[in-house]
């Protein structure tokens, strides 16, 4: 499957454990502090930098076909078929309060793992990389009016922001 | 069913999950570890508990069949057996709660099949409710929980209760045995409890007989078995003897002591085995007739020249046949491990995997057709087209055959359900004092495990609706000239892909007049609405009316049909109600024989397409648009003199859709006794689809039953009949 590509692809599910290794490795001698890596997928809408937790991707697929769904919330796209399953996909800039998207061929649909063995997918426009930084230069997220963010990090000169995956994708309007 | 885990591939570190085998006790420990244990014992529990409760039921209606009162001494065995491997395997997972009540119910199967308790016993009672008990708690553990102290303490009581209800059990009288023309060594031989059914079938007045067999050693287990089926058809076999050694070196024989009603020349006509003879040693009670025939010792077998050995009752050859000493019942236990080895338990998630997996090949053959038709159609490629058109038609018979196969194998009966009702009825009879006979029809009616699961729910709702609201008291009952006896009924049969279950009450019927009264009062029709009779009865299918007017603990305060109906709207099945005032109520519940793949018919508004379960529907036409006339602001067609609701499907979805000038077509749709008339743009033709289960938001839209995927089209969603027919019903009604 050439067009997806999976957590596996990118090298291993077991980040954290990883991540722990290499920071036993760089602790020095009596040193208290714990230092971790975090891996986050990010991820372009509007021009802006976003990230999800690279633990929750199932996989990334390229938009195809939406099955409409009558009576559904605005911020429910619809539905694709994905290899005999059905995935709901989640307007993810209705949900942030950004307005409808205009999907095409050039978006991406990144699929997540939700509560319980849910998926979902979430509409982006595109994806860039997987992106290493230590969990120290992640801040909270103040002074920002959507709840689906819930975390900050420096990317060169920009910020990312990081979602709550679980309050991006809930039940809730927005 | 638990919640399938999730497949994150093993993100969080390993090593805590390495040591589950780590032996912890049950109880203290209630991890992730001990539950799963808990599974395991729980999957086996759950198939003994079942046969209890079937063999229970059983015994039940033996006890009342029979004039004597007596039960067939196999099916106690048989409970006895169930009751002590749960023990044992309750001891095995450390369960110690459980183990104790199989336990003391294994004390009350044994004092029964010993004839120290009475089958009219308290005991026997407690039975049923020791069975109830064991189940809650095995629910619980299922649930992962570890029992709490409440259900222990309950185990504690019960047990308590077991031992006074035994604790007057009286020792059997001992008969005379000695008088018997049998071999002292033999009657020594005997364990208690054979000893027990010898004298229990002295005093029935039946013929004793020794039947002497002898077989080659290498092949005496079927040859035994054999002999054992032929005596059980016209007696029970008291015990099993291995005989004296005065055999060949390859061959041993064995005694059978025979109790029978049958005479001495009948059970040997019966008994035309090779090397076997029939002696009587006793006559009944019917007449006296000549004294029996021979001794019964040493058979004369004239070839073979007498051993003086010691009767010893286990020969030296003989190391397979267990000793009679160890409880009885050997060979019956034979048969039973071999019923056993030839089935398999299957966990029914692994089902539906492979029913998943079926219905994604069923999707890719229908790709296959659709290019074999591509192919065809081009003159250049015709060819070729043609010949795949001819391997789809063959992998497409041979699916079909996979695809029956594997829904085959997610066939239960009906059986189980049906002794979960005798049991709701054997308690609501001991509560209300009601003399209600429940009999069933068709307990061999198979369907989808999962289909049987959801349906014991609502069934137990109806017949206790039966026993509670629709059976009169045996007064008013015999003051209306009936048999004070009432009768329910519970019927199944199949009916094409549908299986038809009817539960029938001779009760008091039900009064349209009330149940509109009732209606009209609660708002839910108007005084104006002209409703047939059927469609009245219908009503108390609504939420909020009961028809009781006093509220019991038995039936509830009438929320109860309307979930019924829509517990089994949800898998596709429909209720409908038929009463005669004074004769009795028919409820008629029809049910798809499988949720896993069903035929769908694809409809059209424009560009959006949506699958419509075929159950449901009942037929399809095309309207042009005069046809369609209005009656009160809805559209409605004169189908053959009977008018029928219409709603676009474009409007009730908020799609733009074809005006009314345009031609449409109309699927007529049925749950239970309503129907609709749903105007779609296209017909696409039918399909086998297999609902993929909605996981996400989407499973609160009201309308939609599901997803599937077609072939070519990506995503389709399925749907929900009942809710849209019930909506644009209650909407009609409403106005």
């Amino acid at each position: 499957m050439s067009e997806s590509t999976t957590t596996e692809a990118m090298g291993g599910a077991d980040w954290e454990s990883l991540a722990r290794g290499a920071a036993s490795d760089f602790r020095g001698e009596g040193e208290e502090s714990v230092f971790l890596l975090r891996e986050l997928l990010v991820f372009g809408l509007d021009r802006s930098a976003y990230a999800v937790p690279v633990e929750r991707v199932r996989e990334i697929v390229r938009m195809r076909e939406l099955t409409m769904i009558p009576r559904a919330p605005a911020w429910l796209l619809g539905v694709v078929a994905l290899r005999g399953e059905v995935v709901e996909v989640v307007d993810l800039r209705r949900r942030l309060g950004l307005g409808a998207s205009i999907p095409d061929r050039s978006n991406r649909i990144i699929v997540l793992h939700g509560d319980a063995d849910r998926v979902t997918g979430l509409l982006v426009d595109s994806v860039s990389e997987v992106y290493r930084i230590a969990d120290e230069a992640v801040l909270p997220a103040q002074g920002l009016d959507t709840p689906s963010v819930s975390e900050v990090c420096p990317r060169g000169d920009e910020f990312v922001s990081i979602l709550d995956v679980d309050r991006a994708l809930g039940g809730a309007d927005v | 069913m638990a919640a399938r885990r999730s497949s994150k591939q093993g993100a969080k570190g390993s090593p805590a999950e390495g040591k589950a085998t780590t032996g912890a006790p049950e109880g203290a420990a209630g991890g992730p570890a001990a539950s799963n244990e808990n599974h395991e014992f729980v999957a086996e529990a759950e198939e003994i508990l079942e046969r209890m409760l079937e063999d229970l039921a059983e015994l039940h209606d033996q006890r009342h069949e029979s004039a004597s009162g007596e039960v067939d001494p196999d099916l106690v065995n048989q409970i006895f057996r169930s009751a002590h491997s749960l023990k044992g395997l309750a001891g095995m997972f450390g369960l110690d709660a459980i183990s104790e009540l199989s336990h003391r119910l294994e004390d009350i199967l044994d004092g029964l099949r010993l004839g120290k308790v009475a089958f009219d016993s308290p005991a026997v009672d407690l039975l049923d409710d020791g069975v109830s008990l064991l189940t809650t708690m095995m629910t619980r553990l299922e649930r992962g929980d570890a029992n709490g102290d409440d259900e222990v303490e309950m185990a504690r009581g019960f047990v308590a209760q077991i031992d006074a209800a035994i604790a007057g059990a009286v020792p059997e009288p001992s008969d005379d045995l000695e008088s018997l023309d049998l071999d002292a060594s033999l009657l020594r031989a005997l364990t208690e409890y054979e000893e027990h059914r010898l004298k229990e079938n002295l005093r029935r007045g039946r013929h004793l007989a020794l039947v002497d067999s002898t077989f080659e050693i290498a092949a005496f287990e079927e040859g035994l078995s054999e002999l054992s089926a032929a005596v059980r058809e016209v007696g029970e076999v008291v015990s099993t003897l291995p005989s004296p050694g005065d055999a060949p070196e390859s061959q041993i024989r064995f005694s059978l002591l025979v109790a029978t009603s049958v005479d001495a020349a009948r059970l040997a006509s019966r008994l035309d085995f090779p090397d076997t003879e029939v002696h009587l040693v006793k006559e009944g009670d019917a007449s006296a007739e000549a004294p029996p025939a021979e001794s019964p010792a040493p058979p004369s077998d004239a070839s073979q020249p007498a051993s003086t050995e010691a009767p010893a009752p286990a020969g030296p050859s003989a190391s397979e046949p267990s000793p009679p000493a160890d409880g009885g019942g050997d060979a019956p236990e034979i048969e039973s491990l071999r019923s056993i080895s030839d089935t398999v338990r299957v966990d029914i998630r692994k089902l539906d995997e492979l029913m998943n997996l079926v219905g994604e090949l069923v999707i890719q053959r229908n790709a296959i057709g659709t290019v074999a038709q591509r192919l065809t159609e081009d003159v250049a490629t015709a060819r070729i087209g043609a010949e795949l058109a001819k391997t789809h038609k063959a992998l497409d018979r041979k699916l079909k055959e996979l695809q029956t196969g594997v829904l085959d194998v997610r066939m239960v009966p009906l059986r189980q359900i049906f002794e979960k009702l005798s049991r709701v009825v054997r308690r609501l009879r001991r509560d209300l004092g009601k003399e209600v006979d429940l009999e069933f029809v068709g307990a061999d009616t198979e369907l989808d495990k999962l289909i049987v699961e959801q349906l014991v729910d609502p069934l137990v709702h109806i017949v206790r609706n039966a026993f509670d609201h629709a059976l009169e008291t045996p007064e008013e009952r015999t003051a209306a000239g009936k048999d004070p006896h009432g009768r329910i009924t519970v019927a199944a049969s199949q009916r094409g892909n549908h299986v038809v279950i009817e539960v029938q009450d001779d009760g008091r019927g039900m009064d349209p007049a009330a149940i509109l009264e009732k209606a009209i009062a609660r708002g839910l029709v108007a005084e104006s609405d002209q409703l047939s009779e059927k469609e009245i009865l219908n009503l108390v299918f609504e939420a909020g009316l009961s028809t009781a007017s006093q509220i019991s603990a038995t039936s509830g305060r009438g929320v109860g049909m309307d979930v019924v109906r829509n517990n089994l709207a949800e898998m596709g099945g429909m209720v409908d109600l038929a009463s005669t005032p004074g004769r009795g109520t028919t409820v008629t519940i029809t049910l798809p024989i499988t949720l896993a793949i069903i035929q769908a018919l694809i409809v059209a508004i424009r560009e959006e397409r949506f699958a419509i379960p075929l159950n449901s529907v009942l037929e399809t036409m095309v309207v042009e648009p005069d046809q369609i006339g209005r009656s009160e602001g809805r559209e409605v067609l004169n189908l053959r003199g009977e008018p029928l609701l219409l709603r676009r499907l474009g409007e009730e979805f908020e799609i733009p859709c074809a005006g009314p000038e345009e031609r449409q077509f109309v699927v007529v749709l049925g749950m239970g006794e309503q129907r609709l008339g749903l105007l779609v743009d296209r017909l696409e033709g039918q399909q086998d689809t297999v609902i993929k289960p909605i996981k996400g938001p989407l499973q609160q839209i009201r309308g939609i039953a599901g997803a599937t995927e077609l072939a070519d089209r990506g995503a389709i969603l399925v749907i929900d009949v009942s809710a849209i027919v019930g909506d644009v019903i209650r909407r009609r009604e409403a106005a």
